[in-house]
Protein backbone atom coordinates (compact mmCIF):
# COMPACT_ATOMS: atom_id res chain seq x y z
CA UNK A 1 0.00 0.00 0.00
CA UNK A 2 1.78 3.51 -0.83
CA UNK A 3 2.01 5.72 1.77
CA UNK A 4 1.16 9.65 0.48
CA UNK A 5 2.35 11.90 2.52
CA UNK A 6 -0.41 14.80 3.74
CA UNK A 7 0.35 18.52 3.89
CA UNK A 8 0.69 18.04 7.83
CA UNK A 9 3.30 14.93 7.66
CA UNK A 10 5.53 16.90 5.02
CA UNK A 11 5.27 20.31 6.85
CA UNK A 12 6.12 18.04 10.04
CA UNK A 13 9.01 16.51 8.34
CA UNK A 14 10.13 19.30 6.84
CA UNK A 15 9.97 20.99 10.45
CA UNK A 16 12.33 17.93 12.28
CA UNK A 17 14.54 17.93 8.96
CA UNK A 18 14.62 21.97 10.20
CA UNK A 19 15.55 20.52 13.88
CA UNK A 20 18.30 18.31 13.12
CA UNK A 21 19.96 20.84 10.50
CA UNK A 22 19.90 22.87 13.53
CA UNK A 23 20.92 20.58 16.17
CA UNK A 24 23.71 19.07 13.69
CA UNK A 25 25.13 22.23 13.43
CA UNK A 26 24.88 24.05 16.41
CA UNK A 27 26.25 21.28 18.05
CA UNK A 28 29.38 21.34 15.87
CA UNK A 29 29.90 24.87 15.33
CA UNK A 30 30.25 27.58 18.45
CA UNK A 31 32.35 30.46 18.95
CA UNK A 32 35.81 31.21 20.53
CA UNK A 33 32.97 32.88 23.03
CA UNK A 34 32.33 29.57 24.49
CA UNK A 35 35.69 28.58 25.30
CA UNK A 36 36.72 32.25 27.28
CA UNK A 37 36.63 31.29 30.16
CA UNK A 38 39.60 28.56 29.87
CA UNK A 39 41.46 31.11 27.35
CA UNK A 40 41.12 33.71 29.98
CA UNK A 41 42.62 30.72 32.60
CA UNK A 42 45.19 30.36 29.86
CA UNK A 43 46.83 34.11 29.18
CA UNK A 44 45.35 35.46 32.37
CA UNK A 45 43.37 38.01 29.89
CA UNK A 46 40.18 38.31 28.59
CA UNK A 47 40.92 37.31 25.16
CA UNK A 48 37.67 37.08 22.84
CA UNK A 49 37.94 40.91 21.81
CA UNK A 50 41.94 40.53 21.36
CA UNK A 51 42.69 40.48 17.65
CA UNK A 52 44.57 37.92 16.10
CA UNK A 53 45.88 37.33 12.60
CA UNK A 54 45.17 33.74 10.85
CA UNK A 55 48.62 32.10 9.60
CA UNK A 56 46.40 30.59 6.74
CA UNK A 57 44.77 33.68 4.82
CA UNK A 58 45.88 36.20 7.35
CA UNK A 59 42.44 37.10 8.68
CA UNK A 60 42.72 39.59 11.38
CA UNK A 61 40.05 39.45 13.49
CA UNK A 62 38.72 39.22 17.42
CA UNK A 63 39.32 35.92 19.07
CA UNK A 64 35.94 36.20 19.79
CA UNK A 65 34.94 35.71 15.76
CA UNK A 66 37.06 32.61 15.79
CA UNK A 67 34.75 29.00 15.34
CA UNK A 68 34.59 26.65 18.41
CA UNK A 69 34.55 22.90 18.00
CA UNK A 70 34.62 21.85 21.59
CA UNK A 71 33.07 18.03 21.38
CA UNK A 72 36.42 16.55 20.33
CA UNK A 73 38.73 15.55 23.42
CA UNK A 74 40.31 19.12 22.88
CA UNK A 75 39.35 22.23 21.74
CA UNK A 76 39.86 23.42 18.27
CA UNK A 77 39.59 27.32 16.75
CA UNK A 78 39.03 27.60 13.35
CA UNK A 79 39.60 30.73 11.22
CA UNK A 80 35.75 32.36 10.35
CA UNK A 81 36.79 33.61 6.85
CA UNK A 82 39.01 30.40 5.50
CA UNK A 83 38.24 28.04 8.54
CA UNK A 84 42.07 27.26 8.82
CA UNK A 85 43.49 25.81 12.58
CA UNK A 86 44.33 28.97 14.43
CA UNK A 87 44.86 27.58 17.61
CA UNK A 88 44.16 24.03 19.67
CA UNK A 89 44.00 23.86 23.36
CA UNK A 90 44.20 20.17 25.18
CA UNK A 91 43.99 19.81 28.45
CA UNK A 92 45.26 16.79 30.58
CA UNK A 93 45.66 16.03 33.97
CA UNK A 94 48.89 18.22 34.93
CA UNK A 95 49.36 20.16 31.44
CA UNK A 96 47.52 22.01 28.97
CA UNK A 97 48.79 22.15 25.80
CA UNK A 98 48.86 24.81 23.64
CA UNK A 99 49.40 24.82 19.72
CA UNK A 100 48.81 28.34 18.05
CA UNK A 101 50.78 27.79 15.06
CA UNK A 102 47.64 28.72 12.87
CA UNK A 103 48.07 32.29 14.53
CA UNK A 104 50.21 34.72 12.95
CA UNK A 105 50.36 36.57 15.84
CA UNK A 106 48.17 37.83 18.93
CA UNK A 107 47.93 41.19 19.67
CA UNK A 108 47.67 41.41 23.86
CA UNK A 109 47.59 44.18 25.39
CA UNK A 110 50.19 45.46 27.75
CA UNK A 111 48.82 46.02 31.50
CA UNK A 112 48.02 48.85 32.57
CA UNK A 113 47.47 49.99 28.60
CA UNK B 1 40.86 42.74 33.73
CA UNK B 2 44.27 40.86 34.77
CA UNK B 3 43.12 39.48 38.28
CA UNK B 4 43.21 35.78 37.81
CA UNK B 5 39.32 34.60 37.57
CA UNK B 6 38.64 32.62 40.61
CA UNK B 7 35.70 29.95 40.98
CA UNK B 8 33.50 30.71 43.81
CA UNK B 9 30.53 29.66 45.15
CA UNK B 10 27.56 31.40 44.38
CA UNK B 11 23.92 31.08 46.38
CA UNK B 12 20.76 29.98 44.86
CA UNK B 13 18.45 33.08 45.70
CA UNK B 14 15.34 32.83 43.13
CA UNK B 15 14.25 30.29 40.96
CA UNK B 16 11.89 31.75 38.14
CA UNK B 17 10.14 29.54 35.46
CA UNK B 18 10.09 31.26 32.31
CA UNK B 19 8.53 29.04 29.74
CA UNK B 20 8.57 25.12 30.13
CA UNK B 21 11.95 24.19 29.01
CA UNK B 22 13.47 27.91 30.40
CA UNK B 23 14.32 29.23 33.82
CA UNK B 24 15.88 32.14 35.49
CA UNK B 25 18.29 31.09 38.64
CA UNK B 26 19.76 33.87 40.55
CA UNK B 27 22.68 33.26 42.39
CA UNK B 28 24.56 35.99 45.16
CA UNK B 29 27.83 36.10 44.66
CA UNK B 30 30.44 36.66 47.47
CA UNK B 31 32.57 38.24 45.20
CA UNK B 32 30.29 40.12 43.03
CA UNK B 33 31.65 42.66 40.41
CA UNK B 34 29.66 44.71 37.76
CA UNK B 35 29.47 42.55 34.47
CA UNK B 36 28.62 44.34 30.33
CA UNK B 37 25.86 42.68 29.08
CA UNK B 38 26.15 40.11 26.85
CA UNK B 39 29.03 38.58 29.13
CA UNK B 40 28.64 34.86 30.59
CA UNK B 41 29.33 33.05 33.32
CA UNK B 42 30.70 29.51 33.67
CA UNK B 43 28.75 27.35 35.76
CA UNK B 44 30.43 23.96 37.38
CA UNK B 45 29.35 20.81 39.40
CA UNK B 46 31.32 18.58 41.28
CA UNK B 47 30.05 15.25 42.07
CA UNK B 48 30.64 13.27 44.91
CA UNK B 49 33.34 11.16 43.55
CA UNK B 50 35.07 14.05 42.45
CA UNK B 51 33.69 14.00 38.20
CA UNK B 52 33.05 17.82 37.36
CA UNK B 53 30.72 18.92 34.61
CA UNK B 54 31.38 22.78 33.26
CA UNK B 55 28.92 24.92 31.22
CA UNK B 56 29.02 28.55 30.38
CA UNK B 57 25.48 30.35 30.42
CA UNK B 58 25.20 33.87 29.46
CA UNK B 59 24.02 36.43 32.17
CA UNK B 60 20.13 37.65 31.64
CA UNK B 61 20.15 40.61 34.59
CA UNK B 62 21.53 44.10 33.77
CA UNK B 63 24.62 45.34 35.65
CA UNK B 64 23.35 47.32 38.34
CA UNK B 65 21.47 44.89 40.13
CA UNK B 66 24.29 44.58 42.28
CA UNK B 67 25.36 41.06 44.78
CA UNK B 68 23.14 38.78 41.99
CA UNK B 69 23.51 38.00 38.78
CA UNK B 70 20.79 35.80 37.03
CA UNK B 71 21.42 32.85 34.32
CA UNK B 72 18.40 32.07 32.19
CA UNK B 73 18.94 28.47 31.53
CA UNK B 74 17.44 26.17 28.93
CA UNK B 75 16.53 22.64 29.62
CA UNK B 76 18.75 20.80 26.87
CA UNK B 77 17.51 17.02 26.50
CA UNK B 78 20.40 14.66 28.21
CA UNK B 79 22.19 17.78 29.15
CA UNK B 80 23.86 16.75 32.34
CA UNK B 81 24.55 20.34 34.04
CA UNK B 82 20.93 22.06 32.72
CA UNK B 83 18.89 18.80 33.60
CA UNK B 84 20.33 19.12 36.96
CA UNK B 85 19.93 22.48 37.44
CA UNK B 86 16.29 22.50 36.66
CA UNK B 87 15.02 19.10 38.06
CA UNK B 88 17.28 19.16 41.51
CA UNK B 89 18.33 22.56 41.84
CA UNK B 90 16.37 24.26 44.82
CA UNK B 91 16.66 27.80 46.63
CA UNK B 92 19.72 27.67 48.82
CA UNK B 93 21.45 25.31 47.07
CA UNK B 94 25.42 26.31 46.39
CA UNK B 95 26.98 25.83 42.88
CA UNK B 96 30.48 26.97 41.61
CA UNK B 97 30.64 30.02 39.51
CA UNK B 98 33.44 32.23 37.67
CA UNK B 99 32.91 35.13 35.83
CA UNK B 100 32.12 37.74 34.58
CA UNK B 101 33.85 36.12 30.92
CA UNK B 102 33.70 38.03 27.60
CA UNK B 103 34.86 40.84 25.93
CA UNK B 104 33.24 40.61 22.31
CA UNK B 105 30.18 40.18 22.60
CA UNK B 106 29.02 42.67 24.93
CA UNK B 107 27.39 46.03 24.91
CA UNK B 108 27.52 49.03 27.21
CA UNK B 109 24.36 52.07 27.43
CA UNK B 110 27.24 54.23 27.07
CA UNK B 111 28.64 52.99 23.79
CA UNK B 112 25.07 53.80 22.38
CA UNK B 113 23.21 52.60 19.18
CA UNK B 114 21.17 51.97 17.49
CA UNK B 115 20.82 48.84 18.33
CA UNK B 116 19.19 45.80 16.47
CA UNK B 117 19.06 42.66 18.52
CA UNK B 118 18.60 39.32 16.66
CA UNK B 119 18.21 36.18 18.98
CA UNK B 120 16.61 32.55 18.43
CA UNK B 121 15.39 30.93 21.22
CA UNK B 122 17.60 31.33 24.52
CA UNK B 123 20.01 33.63 22.54
CA UNK B 124 17.80 35.76 23.41
CA UNK B 125 19.11 36.26 27.40
CA UNK B 126 22.95 38.19 26.46
CA UNK B 127 20.71 40.54 24.37
CA UNK B 128 17.89 40.72 27.11
CA UNK B 129 20.74 41.58 29.91
CA UNK B 130 21.63 44.44 27.20
CA UNK B 131 17.35 45.22 26.78
CA UNK B 132 17.63 45.84 30.79
CA UNK B 133 20.74 47.55 30.84
CA UNK B 134 19.34 50.43 28.36
CA UNK B 135 16.06 50.16 30.44
CA UNK B 136 17.74 50.65 33.30
CA UNK B 137 19.85 53.35 33.01
CA UNK B 138 16.61 55.43 30.59
CA UNK B 139 18.53 55.11 27.69
CA UNK B 140 16.26 55.45 24.58
CA UNK B 141 18.79 54.99 21.61
CA UNK B 142 16.56 52.93 18.99
CA UNK B 143 16.76 49.15 19.81
CA UNK B 144 14.67 46.58 17.59
CA UNK B 145 14.68 42.58 18.85
CA UNK B 146 13.74 40.50 16.27
CA UNK B 147 13.26 37.34 18.52
CA UNK B 148 12.87 34.05 16.90
CA UNK B 149 11.05 31.06 18.96
CA UNK B 150 9.20 27.79 17.51
CA UNK B 151 5.82 28.38 19.47
CA UNK B 152 3.76 31.31 21.55
CA UNK B 153 4.87 28.89 24.79
CA UNK B 154 8.71 28.81 23.77
CA UNK B 155 8.59 32.72 23.84
CA UNK B 156 11.14 33.50 26.64
CA UNK B 157 10.21 37.42 28.83
CA UNK B 158 7.23 37.76 26.77
CA UNK B 159 5.55 39.58 29.20
CA UNK B 160 8.51 41.58 30.34
CA UNK B 161 9.31 42.40 26.78
CA UNK B 162 5.82 43.52 26.24
CA UNK B 163 5.95 45.87 29.12
CA UNK B 164 9.59 47.28 27.93
CA UNK B 165 7.89 47.96 24.47
CA UNK B 166 4.87 49.66 26.03
CA UNK B 167 6.54 51.82 28.40
CA UNK B 168 8.69 53.22 25.79
CA UNK B 169 8.43 53.59 22.10
CA UNK B 170 12.01 53.53 21.35
CA UNK B 171 12.20 50.10 21.35
CA UNK B 172 10.36 47.79 19.34
CA UNK B 173 10.34 44.12 19.72
CA UNK B 174 9.14 41.90 16.46
CA UNK B 175 8.43 38.28 17.10
CA UNK B 176 8.23 35.45 14.57
CA UNK B 177 7.03 31.86 15.28
CA UNK B 178 8.39 29.13 13.10
CA UNK B 179 6.51 25.76 14.75
CA UNK B 180 2.92 26.92 15.72
CA UNK B 181 1.06 30.59 15.52
CA UNK B 182 -1.83 31.03 18.14
CA UNK B 183 -5.22 32.12 16.44
CA UNK B 184 -4.98 36.01 15.22
CA UNK B 185 -1.13 35.83 15.61
CA UNK B 186 0.02 38.94 14.00
CA UNK B 187 3.97 38.63 14.37
CA UNK B 188 5.77 36.54 11.82
CA UNK B 189 5.08 33.03 11.02
CA UNK B 190 8.82 32.24 9.72
CA UNK B 191 12.52 31.57 9.81
CA UNK B 192 14.11 34.64 9.99
CA UNK B 193 14.91 35.65 6.10
CA UNK B 194 16.16 39.06 4.49
CA UNK B 195 12.51 39.97 3.69
CA UNK B 196 11.64 40.18 7.58
CA UNK B 197 14.78 42.09 8.04
CA UNK B 198 14.37 44.67 5.47
CA UNK B 199 11.45 45.36 6.89
CA UNK B 200 12.49 45.79 10.69
CA UNK B 201 15.59 47.53 9.37
CA UNK B 202 14.07 51.72 9.61
CA UNK B 203 13.23 50.99 12.90
CA UNK B 204 17.06 51.33 13.77
CA UNK B 205 18.84 52.08 10.42
CA UNK B 206 21.56 51.13 8.59
CA UNK B 207 23.78 52.63 11.65
CA UNK B 208 22.79 49.95 13.98
CA UNK B 209 25.07 48.09 15.73
CA UNK B 210 24.04 44.62 15.51
CA UNK B 211 24.18 41.57 17.90
CA UNK B 212 22.89 37.85 16.84
CA UNK B 213 22.55 34.99 18.85
CA UNK B 214 21.07 31.73 18.53
CA UNK B 215 21.73 28.59 16.55
CA UNK B 216 24.41 28.98 14.07
CA UNK B 217 21.92 28.52 11.18
CA UNK B 218 19.71 31.30 12.11
CA UNK B 219 23.44 33.35 13.49
CA UNK B 220 24.52 33.22 9.49
CA UNK B 221 21.49 33.64 7.98
CA UNK B 222 20.96 36.72 9.99
CA UNK B 223 24.23 37.71 9.87
CA UNK B 224 24.37 37.49 5.92
CA UNK B 225 20.93 39.12 5.83
CA UNK B 226 22.29 42.40 7.39
CA UNK B 227 25.16 42.59 5.15
CA UNK B 228 22.80 42.21 2.44
CA UNK B 229 21.04 45.34 3.62
CA UNK B 230 23.87 47.39 3.68
CA UNK B 231 25.00 47.51 7.47
CA UNK B 232 28.79 46.77 7.54
CA UNK B 233 29.91 43.60 9.04
CA UNK B 234 32.45 45.01 11.35
CA UNK B 235 29.08 46.75 13.20
CA UNK B 236 27.84 43.10 13.34
CA UNK B 237 29.04 40.81 16.37
CA UNK B 238 27.72 37.27 16.92
CA UNK B 239 27.38 34.66 19.17
CA UNK B 240 26.49 30.78 18.25
CA UNK B 241 25.39 28.79 20.77
CA UNK B 242 24.64 24.76 20.72
CA UNK B 243 24.20 21.66 22.94
CA UNK B 244 27.36 22.06 24.24
CA UNK B 245 25.80 24.79 26.50
CA UNK B 246 23.49 22.15 27.94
Amino acid sequence: MSHHETDAERRMNSDMADDMADDMAGSLTLDANAVAGRMRELFGIEMTAVPSACAHCGNVAEMGTLNAFTRGPGVVLRCSACSGVVMRIVETPDATLLDARGAAYIRLPRTGA
Amino acid sequence: MTEPLRWQIATVTDIHSETPNVSSFTFALPDWMPHLAGQHYDLRLTAADGYQAQRSYSIASEPMRTGVITLTVERIPDGEVSAYLHDVLVVGDRVELRGPIGGYFVWKATTGGPLLLIAGGSGVVPLMSMIRERAGVGSRVPAALLFSSRKREDVIYWDELAALTAADPSLRVFHTLTREQPPGWTGYGRRIDGEMLAEILPAVGTDARVFICGPTLLVEAAAQGVVDLGIPAAQVRTERFGPTGA
